[in-house]
């Protein structure tokens, strides 16, 4: 058995970590702005952009990275954004008209998800891409255009259930796209509103990790371009989604270690690490291990761009070639939709300690002024140190290595931020703030409500200068001008 | 010898010593027990043989097929008893990593379903393990099927405990090892052996071999892994301990370069295991003992996972005539042609358009009166010299132009007087509005 301090230390881009280490900063923050709150660092997202950039530079693809604005409502990444290489997926008619509203033009916006009148009519109104999900779409898509004589909009066809020859690779059941069997009758309907939609590609987006089934639904896509194309469409993207990851951890090794202890303490070989013994999805039968760990994967080797890079790399299952080469040879654009990966690194998420209470036995319980809606890292099934911001003078905080509890703000039983077992360099008093990093990514106001009257989190947006200092505003107030740096156009005189 | 059936076969494998100048023990004698000598390949015709011989004459009847969660071993010799008996063979499995071992089973006649990957957006009411899904599977198709249940099915352990644990003390005449070593996969061959050997001698200490959790080594699980399986009893072991990829490899090839046993990477984790553990024993030692590991299966299928980890072990020397030996300024000296002139060029002198793209982005899309030879066919081509004579011009064309140029560069290298390389390849071409065709 493992005594030691198990730590799930939080992987730090400079950035986050320079952020983190402004304690001052931060407590005046939150002393100002309340608890929770959640901070936004909009450049980091534009550096994100400019990694997946390198990635289609290194395969020489043309085509444009798309981020999902699914996994934040923040304003300031989304405006940061629209002066980097990127563009926006959109799942909804409130986030097509933020992005837009946000200085996107609409070569620039893709619509996905289930989609309603008025999300259609906006996007085709205003010359978005849609992602069409199935015929039913493509029906009221086509019947509004001819209707309001909109202009012609250029579709994706989203499509699933991919087959392969050889060796059957199972993949989850999608309630999206349609199924590559039934192509040649979407072909057919296609046909038939010629006049009113513009197809410019085909679409997946799978719900795994696993590259394998991602490139035999590539090469699927690759196939279904060519059944366009003998339609007499002129087909030229291919959408591959999101779903490239992030890698939440610092050490590979604290990973092993903790799944390692988990595994032992739910096969009762010591003692619990989690709440009540919660098991994250295992269970002892007869002394083996059952069940499946329904945690996300925190540290992953290849994540983000690099499982880009990787997936690009790696040769069709049938065509043999390199995914990336069928890609650029056949001439195809590539779209990418990353939204984890694209907001990785890009936030924080702000608790106050409130009340720190030993009990007889076992870890001490840390009550914030936050809840589990707020930092839904337990909904993912995402496990990580928050990072101690103390209140007083650093340095005066030492002790021991602690494990605690960490109990949110509702008056109910199962509101716990996280039922792992914490382990914090030493007990936090009340006033020290916990930053939970990494957050930006679904993380942050996905599942955050107004349960119980309490406050949800305001977000702020800031920026390091170059001599290190941090600013700050509020996010609805961020645009990414200097509306108060030095002005360097000189007007001519200079 | 002689036998009537290919299964008679199976078991009594050579216990055969390994030389102490490879392995350095002054007062151990090493024995590796050859299960990769078994007719189907592996320790794992044992087990398969064990489970599956008295239920295939009902299986028969009843129209069953046989089925099995397995990426290996034991779905290779499941299928090939399936085959035999006229019984049909599916093997699911979610951790097929090794292309080879995937394509003999379909040669073989399997049916190979995997399991999806890890969601990316968590569910975390989803809590189903791979072997919940494949009993679920099993139950909603409907079909009869003879499960052989490998992790949890005694009879896998009951055929290394009546077969390899008392071949062993045979040939050791009479005595059990002081240490056996194995790795850890099903546990049935160490459990079984195991419990042999302590029912000859209590005092036997068994080693028990997992992988390291950052890689992988076909054939072992890693340590949490193992507790997943029924059949695995930490009481078993003296000890686990855990075994890297790179150790592996490194095992296997002292076992196939030194000692003459084409060994996979699971026999050269457990050469490796034992020697790691034994070393330091083997320093306090006055009086001889005695150590066996198990050989699981053979090299042959593992060449792809060793080039993948140490390319260098199966690298060839650079051709002749090759891109790879242009230097940077013969790629930029390649003479390249403008998409016009290009055009102008084609009507004019009628040169041979060479496009080195895919075959399949070539069906759908090319310059008229272009000839398809994909670059990797080209590349060969080239080797052997010149393939079209020196007075007959080349167009060369790929994607965006960098490949053309190579090629370009290495046929004027090879006094070629005029080849040119599409200048931004083909998507200038198209971006041009230059015209595509499809014949």
């Amino acid at each position: 058995m493992d005594t030691g301090p198990l730590y799930l230390e939080p992987r730090l881009a400079p950035r986050l970590a320079s952020l983190l280490g402004s304690a001052a900063f931060l407590h005046t923050l939150v002393d100002a702005l309340g608890s929770p709150l959640n901070v936004l660092v909009p450049d980091q997202m534009a550096e994100n952009a400019e990694g997946f950039r390198a990635v289609y530079r290194r395969h020489r693809l043309g085509g444009q990275v798309f981020f999902a604005h699914k996994a934040n409502r923040s304003r300031s990444l989304v405006r940061r954004l629209t002066t980097a290489e990127a563009a926006v997926d959109v799942a909804s008619v409130g986030e097509l008209q933020h992005a837009l509203g946000a200085g996107f033009t609409a070569d620039r916006v893709l619509a996905t998800g289930p989609k309603d009148p008025a999300f259609l009519w906006l996007a085709a109104r205003s010359g978005a891409t849609v992602n069409a999900d199935g015929p039913g779409e493509l029906d009221s898509l086509a019947g509004l255009v001819r209707r309001h004589d909109l202009p012609r909009p250029k579709v994706l066809l989203r499509l699933s259930e991919f087959e392969t020859s050889g060796p059957r690779m199972l993949s989850r059941r999608s309630r999206f796209g349609t199924s590559v069997k039934a192509l040649e009758p979407l072909l057919d309907l296609l046909e038939r509103h010629r006049a009113f939609v513009d197809p410019i590609g085909v679409a997946y987006h799978l719900d795994t990790t696993s590259p394998d089934e991602k490139a035999i639904a590539l090469e699927g896509c690759l196939r279904a371009m060519d059944d366009l194309r003998l339609r007499g469409f002129q087909p030229r993207v291919v959408d591959i989604g999101g779903g490239f990851g992030v890698s939440y951890l610092a050490h590979a090794a604290q990973w092993d270690r903790y799944t390692s202890e988990l595994a032992a303490a739910v096969l009762g070989r010591r003692p619990p690490l989690t709440w009540g013994g919660h098991g994250y999805g295992l269970h002892a039968e007869g002394g083996t291990l059952r069940g499946a760990l329904s945690l996300y994967p925190a540290h992953r080797p290849v994540a983000g761009a690099g499982y880009l890079d990787a997936l690009l790399s790696q040769p069709a299952p049938t065509l043999g070639r390199s995914l990336g080469t069928l890609l650029l040879e056949s001439l195809y654009d590539l779209y990418t939709e990353p939204g984890r990966a694209l907001a990785d690194q890009c936030g924080l998420s702000l608790a106050r300690v409130v009340e720190v209470r030993r009990t007889d036995a076992g870890p001490a319980l840390v009550r914030l002024a936050m809840n589990a809606g707020d930092v839904a890292l337990e909904d993912h099934g995402i496990l990580m140190d928050p990072v101690l911001v103390p209140r007083g003078l650093p340095g005066s905080g030492a002790g021991e290595a602690v494990g605690v509890h960490l109990m949110g703000n509702l008056c109910l039983e199962v509101d716990l931020v996280t039922r792992r077992t914490v382990f914090l360099p030493r007990l936090p008093r009340p006033g020290d703030l916990l930053g939970f990093a990494n957050t930006a990514g679904y993380c942050m106001d996905f599942s955050a409500t107004y349960a119980q009257q309490q406050s949800v989190a305001r977000k702020v947006a800031v920026r390091q200068s170059e001599g290190g200092a941090w600013h700050w505003c509020l996010d609805e107030e961020y645009w990414p001008v200097d509306a108060y740096g030095p002005i360097t156009d000189s007007g001519g005189r200079g | 010898m002689r036998y009537d059936s290919i299964t008679e076969a199976i078991g009594n494998t050579p216990l055969v010593r390994i030389d102490p100048a490879v392995h350095g023990l002054r007062h151990i004698d090493l024995y590796a027990k050859l299960e990769m000598l078994n007719p189907f390949g592996s320790v794992k015709d044992r087990a398969a043989w064990n489970m599956a011989r008295s239920r295939l004459p009902g299986a028969r009847e009843r129209g069953e097929a046989i089925v099995e969660l397995s990426s290996g071993n034991t779905a290779k010799a499941l299928a090939v008893i399936a085959g035999m008996h006229g019984l049909s063979f599916k093997s699911v499995t979610n951790r097929m990593r090794i292309p080879e071992v995937k394509d003999l089973l379909l040669l073989l006649g399997a049916e190979i379903e995997e399991l999806p990957g890890r969601s990316e957006c968590l569910d975390p009411t989803d809590t189903e393990d791979p072997l919940t899904l494949f009993h679920q599977r099993l139950n909603e198709s409907g079909s009869a099927h003879l499960h052989t249940d490998q992790y949890f099915n005694a009879l896998n352990t009951e055929a290394h405990e009546s077969g390899t644990g008392p071949e062993i003390v045979a040939d050791l005449d009479g005595r059990a090892p002081d240490w056996f070593v194995a790795c850890v996969g099903t546990a049935g061959s160490s459990t079984g052996v195991a419990r042999a050997l302590r029912a000859h001698d209590p005092a036997v200490r068994v080693i028990g071999l997992v992988g390291e959790k950052s890689d992988f080594i076909p054939g072992i699980r890693n340590v949490d892994e193992v507790h997943e399986v029924g059949l695995f009893d930490p009481a078993t072991y003296e000890t686990i301990e855990s075994v890297g990829a790179d150790d592996a490899i490194d095992g296997m090839l002292t076992l196939v370069r030194r000692c003459g046993i084409l060994a996979g990477p699971t026999g050269g984790a457990a050469y490796h295991g034992t020697v790691r553990h034994l070393r330091p024993v083997d320093a306090q030692l006055r009086e001889r003992r005695t150590a066996v590991f198990i050989v699981c299966d053979r090299v042959e299928s593992y060449l792809g996972y060793v080039k993948q980890r140490r390319p260098e072990l199966l690298s060839r020397p650079p051709a002749r005539n090759s891109v790879s030996a242009l230097t940077g300024d013969e790629v930029r000296a390649a003479q390249v042609i403008e998409v016009a002139d290009a055009q102008k060029w084609i009507a004019a002198e009628r040169p041979l358009v060479i496009d080195l793209r895919s075959s399949f982005a070539y069906a759908a899309l090319h310059i008229d009166g272009s000839v398809n030879i994909v670059d990797e066919l080209f590349d060969e081509v080239v080797r052997g010299g010149l393939p079209f004579g020196k007075r007959q011009p080349v167009l060369l064309a790929c994607p965006v132009g960098e490949q053309s140029a190579r090629y370009a560069a290495l046929l004027t290298r090879m006094g070629h007087p005029d080849v040119r390389s599409l200048a931004g390849g083909i998507i200038a071409w198209r971006d041009a509005g230059a015209p595509l065709v499809r014949d």
